[in-house]
């Protein structure tokens, strides 16, 4: 149980992070495809669509990264808990107005995630970002008493389908 | 009291780390895209307007761009674009964007020719569309129609669904 309570932090915190580098980097490979999945939500102008489209994927690559290696966690952690407001607000607004539309959270390869599951996924997405702010960046202590980091983080992913 | 000192310190901190994150990816984010950036804003300033065809696409473009609800109505509009449904003949004849015509992907693959009415030349702007974003079969079609030469190709991915929810003109039957 205390192993538990130990490891949960650190391994939300690195699924949360991979998942937002997955999303990052699926999106910096195809910009114009994500600036129609903007588009999509009839928010945004054009360009704006575009410029927030060449700019939201490094946002999300950068803060995973962070929370991801346990450097500057809290600032990170931040950074995605105000995407995912912004995402929730989107996504409610498009459910609200009955949009028939994919999420364009990650790419999905054809699936379609419709704004009400995308939605109730980033309420988990938040409840997780709660979960590393209040942890912060430090990793638990070892019972030795030794500050080394309890994980080797390799294979957590967070590919969502 | 040293410790509400320290975490509103801390919280400061990380308040002012996370604006640099902002900065930092913003500044690569549009360093990464700056072509793509500009051709978007170019499309902006000779969109609606002048009324004329956003710059976006080219004919030396790869891929037809995409184009949102509002861009796509613009066009409607101004009147001298061909819309083309890559859906099924079915899913066309039960609801199609009014004026457009039917040209299902599996068609165009299938024939290996594009059939459209005689008043389209390679030079007229032509929208591909079909079920919204989760149906690529008009990105599928934009690429074979500039394959085949014509220069201006427009894929809108809100397609059927996105155009009739948002109460524009739709008509059936026909193909």
């Amino acid at each position: 149980m205390s192993g538990v309570k130990r490891y949960l932090p650190v391994v939300v915190r690195v699924a949360l992070g991979a998942v937002f580098v997955y999303a990052g980097v699926t999106k910096i490979a195809d910009p114009v495809g994500f600036a129609g999945s903007i588009a999509a939500y009839q928010v945004l102008p054009y360009f704006p669509s575009y410029l927030v489209a060449a700019v939201l994927p490094w946002v999300e690559l950068f803060s995973g990264l962070l929370i991801l290696s346990g450097y500057r966690v809290k600032a990170g952690a931040l950074v995605i808990g105000a995407l995912n407001l912004i995402f929730i607000a989107a996504l409610a607004s498009a459910a609200v107005r009955g949009l028939d539309i994919d999420c364009g959270c990650f790419k999905e390869g054809g699936a379609k995630v419709s704004p009400l599951l995308a939605l109730l996924r980033d309420l988990v997405f938040l409840a997780m970002t709660a979960v590393v702010l209040t942890t912060g960046e430090k990793a638990p202590p070892e019972p030795g008493g030794s500050a080394g980091h309890p994980c080797d983080c390799t294979e957590t992913s967070g590919n969502q389908m | 009291m040293k410790a509400t000192e320290n975490t509103f310190k801390g919280s400061t901190k990380a308040a002012g780390e996370a604006l640099i994150i902002l900065l930092f990816s913003a500044l690569v984010g549009i360093s990464w895209n700056h072509t793509l950036l500009l051709k978007a804003w170019k499309g902006e300033a000779t969109g609606p307007a002048a009324g004329t065809t956003p710059a976006v696409a080219t004919a030396a473009a790869e891929d037809p761009m995409p184009l949102g609800l509002e861009q796509a109505k613009e066009l409607f509009n101004a009147g001298d674009t061909l819309f083309i449904d890559a859906r099924d003949r079915g899913a066309f004849a039960s609801g199609h964007l009014k004026g457009a015509v039917s040209l299902p992907l599996a068609d165009a693959k299938q024939r290996g020719k594009i059939a459209l009415p005689p008043r389209v030349t390679p030079k007229t702007t032509v929208i591909t569309y079909c079920n919204g974003f989760s149906c690529h079969d008009s990105m599928e079609l934009g690429k074979i129609l500039l394959k085949a030469g014509y220069t201006t190709v427009y894929v809108y991915e809100g397609g059927f669904p996105e155009w009739r929810d948002a109460g524009y003109p739709v008509e059936k039957g026909g193909a």
